[in-house]
């Protein structure tokens, strides 16, 4: 426990520094872009003079040290601002797109673990046979096919020939309220199981599609901890004392090899949670990704920023849960 | 309504394509019939209605708002586009053209039941031009704040900064807000801004029923709309952003869309004709495509050498050979089934002999690489930009293309000295009227939007554009417009290559749909299920 205090200090200690260089980096970066955020927002036919005033009045004539200046004494406030394009408060844009990218996340990280760490481990395991050598084709196919490709294949295979799920979108009707706005779980909390069924159908291929990458990285990382063990004394000492395979390769063959497992899935957690743009656009799911995308493609400074604040916590609060999980699965990291 | 769309496809559009040129077929079978009829019909948008507030955008992509939600005191209908009296039942323009009398209707209802008065309107005006956003640049050109009064409730006086024809054509773009109810909303002078980005103050034929506020928004029928229905209407649309194009073409075949926008590329409207369940209804469309070039640098300041361009580009190439005679050849800067086209021009053919002689008179020569801009994601625009570049690349002109967001793209525009050498666009239709497209475009008074990238000048062409924005004479500013349509065209500032069609994607039980240049077929109170 003490471990996990220090952990957690220090972890704390280290967002301070960080998100600050991320708020420096970020508004560096969205004001050296040649774009004019004023012009897009006053209209493709406004005048020099027409777009000068929408510049004065959102304060982007004023020294970027002023606008910095004011827009970190926001944050102090906590308010991320206000998005130049929807004109509603950034916090609350990303939190009407998070439970969609935490929901998409949370399945596609399901489906990957349960389907990548088990077949790393019957790769390694059977390393060198048929089903060996299928598995890692499996894999290489996993990193290499592009995943606007993968996601068109599962639309018209699942959706457009077979009809068993749904094209697009995220199901129900108009906007969700729900307690968590988590559209699988709000639905069983109102006992609306046919809701939930369809939560969980319009959720599948995006889902999947996001997950088989994810998948084939979890397969090589479980695979190649195995074959480590595996060739080691400590496999050949249990299987001499006569300890089950089943036993051997499940309960202590696994737990070493979950260490790389469990870092890779965490960063990968990380990467989805700040959006997958094009798994969302192509199905159509209203995630923090495409919210991104669109404020970087409008030049809508404060949304990119807060976005990026956003994916920076999110990092940081993931890379924890990644410490805590090692420490617990790793007595390494606990006799430290 | 937005010349160049940011965003059409999100990603790779070819690679769609060819996926999509293999499995579609196979996938648009008689078997995907519809069984029964849908009672919400859902409109698959390109891109996202990222507010509701209609004060707040000027584009295509989210006119639906305003069409549907709002109502305004003139508006746009059919194709030709017909100016009808809608929120006002009629005007009346003083001798010296700057005052515009509107009376209203009376019996015309807000979504809350509040009467529709003078006082919104003036309201209207006043949020417009202060939020200084949407359609405030095209209004605020000729009114000024506080210059609008209601002296009594049915009656609105407009009084305008100096004669402007194009004030009755405009008027449509100011959209009728429930002042009462948005004075209540008002945070700080704040217009009630962000509280209308998600809510609805209008009258129009339909009312807010939900907004999801990542971007889509569902509709009801409003019973005591002052036009009133007769016949069949849908009682709930649903607009939604679905930003992939294959995902649209995918679900209008599939049958989960019952409409969509008409700016699918022409070969996804080509396979959703065989879709069992699609119709594609056809309207020549206002939108200009040309290929700007910025006359204020050398050698495009020198006509001869323009004029070479102009024969270099492969005209038939681009509207038989690539867009399979999806548009209309168009020779001037104003659109052909405009007012004030001037009928009988042919303009310029793809002849590089005569490139070449008139190469040979010009007084510059090539001595650099030159640059042909457009906007990224914009297939077609990148497809007219390469056709330009072989003309040229034949008369021995080096040439490279430049593809930048519109983000990055559209401040160039506000100088002549950044503007790119050549810019290839389309010019929607803002305004039903040939100053939207020749008046912006070659007027040096109207520097310094995208429209004008050219940077143009003629006195003369300059003094014609004048008179046709102060005449209120129809048939004499048709004839001042064709004129200075001839004088542009003989001075070749720019490319003009098509008028658009509008293709319109929707369920074949769908009937009723009306297509309008303005609102590209969006106005839903004219639609049922059959």
């Amino acid at each position: 426990m003490k471990r996990l205090g220090v952990l957690a200090a220090s972890r704390l200690l280290w967002l301070v520094p960080t998100l600050c260089g991320l708020v420096l980096l970020t508004f560096a970066i969205a004001h050296v872009i040649p774009a004019d955020p004023a012009g897009l927002v006053a209209g493709d036919t406004a005048t020099p003079e027409q777009v000068a005033k929408i510049r004065h009045n959102l304060g982007l004539d004023r020294p970027l040290g002023d606008q910095l200046a004011a827009y970190v004494a926001e944050l102090v406030r906590g308010d991320l601002g206000t998005s130049l394009f929807t004109n509603r408060p950034i916090a609350e844009d990303l939190l009407n797109r998070l439970p969609a990218t935490l929901e998409l996340t949370g399945y596609a990280m399901l489906i990957a673990v349960l389907g990548g760490v088990p077949l790393g481990v019957v790769a390694g395991y059977r390393h060198g046979t048929v089903l060996d050598h299928l598995i890692r084709v499996g894999t290489v196919a996993g990193f290499a096919i592009a995943s606007f490709w993968l996601a068109l294949m599962l639309q018209l295979l699942f959706a457009m020939q077979l009809r068993w799920l749904p094209l697009a979108g995220r199901g129900g009707s108009g906007a969700l309220v729900g307690p968590t706005g988590l559209r699988t779980v709000d639905t069983l909390l109102c006992g609306d199981l046919a809701g939930c069924v369809d939560a969980l159908a319009h959720l599948a291929l995006p889902a999947l599609a996001l997950a088989l990458p994810i998948m084939a990285t979890l397969v090589r990382f479980a695979r190649a901890g195995m074959l480590d063990v595996l060739g080691g004394p400590s496999f050949a000492y249990q299987r001499a004392m006569g300890l089950p395979v089943r036993i051997s390769l499940w309960r202590y063959a696994l737990r070493h090899a979950l260490v790389a497992v469990v870092t890779q899935a965490g960063l990968s957690f990380g990467v989805m949670l700040a959006g997958s743009v094009v798994i969302e656009t192509i199905f159509d799911w209203p995630g923090v990704g495409n919210y991104a995308y669109e404020s970087i493609t409008h030049s809508d400074y404060p949304a990119v920023m807060g976005f990026v604040l956003w994916s920076g916590v999110a990092f940081i609060v993931i890379k924890f849960v990644i410490d805590v999980l090692l420490t617990l699965i790793d007595p390494r990291e606990r006799a430290r | 309504m937005t010349g160049p769309r940011a965003g059409l496809t999100r990603r790779g559009l070819l690679a769609s394509a060819a996926v999509l040129g293999v499995a579609l077929p196979d996938v648009a079978q008689p078997g995907a019939a519809r069984a029964e009829t849908p009672k919400l019909f859902v409109f698959a948008n390109s891109d996202r209605y990222d507010t509701l507030d209609p004060h707040q955008s000027f584009d295509v992509a989210r006119v639906a708002v305003r069409l549907n939600l709002y109502d305004n005191l003139y508006r746009w209908e059919d194709n030709p586009p017909q100016l009808k009296p809608w929120l006002a039942e009629s005007h009346t323009i003083s001798a010296d053209g700057l005052t515009y009398t509107f009376k209203l209707r009376s019996g015309a209802k807000f979504h809350d039941g509040a009467a529709v008065t003078a006082d919104d309107v003036v309201y209207s005006v006043e949020r417009l031009l202060g939020m200084g956003k949407g359609a405030a640049p095209l209004i605020g050109m000729m009114v000024e704040k506080g210059s609008t009064k209601s002296p009594d409730v049915a009656t609105v006086v407009f009084t305008i900064k100096r004669p402007a024809a194009i004030f009755l054509s405009a008027i449509p773009e100011l959209h009728i807000v429930n002042a009462e109810l948005l004075r209540a909303k008002e945070v700080n002078g704040d217009w009630a801004g962000p509280w209308l980005s998600s809510n609805d103050a209008g009258s129009g034929a339909y009312m807010l029923d939900s907004f999801d506020p990542v971007g889509n928004f569902r509709a009801k029928r409003f019973p005591d709309h002052f036009v009133g229905w007769q016949g069949n209407h849908l009682d709930d649309v649903e607009f939604r952003a679905v930003l992939d194009t294959s995902t649209i073409v995918l679900g209008m075949t599939r049958g989960d869309y019952s409409g969509t926008d008409g700016y699918l590329p022409f070969e996804q409207i080509e396979r959703l004709r065989r879709a069992p369940d699609v119709n594609i209804l056809e309207a020549e469309s206002m939108r200009l495509a040309a290929i700007q070039m910025n006359n204020s640098k050398s050698p495009f300041d020198d006509v001869h050498f323009r004029r070479a361009i102009a024969y270099a580009f492969d005209y038939d190439g681009m509207i038989s050979g690539i867009l399979h005679d999806s548009v209309v050849r168009n020779p001037v800067p104003i659109p052909n089934n405009c007012p004030g086209f001037p009928v009988g021009v042919t303009g310029y053919s793809f002849d590089l002999d005569k490139a070449r002689a008139e190469l040979k008179l010009a007084k510059s020569v090539p001595d650099r690489v030159y640059q042909i801009a457009f906007s990224s994601g914009q297939v077609t625009l990148q497809q007219q930009a390469e056709v330009l570049q072989n003309g040229l690349r034949q008369l021995g002109i080096k040439t490279e293309l430049k593809v930048l967001p519109w983000a990055s793209l559209q401040p160039l525009f506000r100088s002549a000295e950044t503007s790119p050498d050549f810019f290839s666009t389309i010019i929607s239709t803002y305004y039903p009227d040939p100053h939207n497209w020749i008046g912006e475009m070659y007027s040096s008074a109207a520097w310094g939007t995208f429209k004008s990238a050219a940077y143009y000048k003629n006195p003369e062409v300059d003094q014609l554009l004048a008179q046709g924005m102060a005449s209120t004479d129809p048939e004499a500013r048709w004839k001042i417009y064709a004129a200075a349509a001839r004088i542009v065209l003989n001075d070749s500032p720019g490319i003009f290559i098509y008028n658009t069609k509008w293709f319109g994607p929707y369920a074949k039980n769908v009937a009723g749909v009306r297509f309008s240049p303005i609102g590209n077929g969006m106005e839903m109170r004219w639609a049922s299920f059959a």
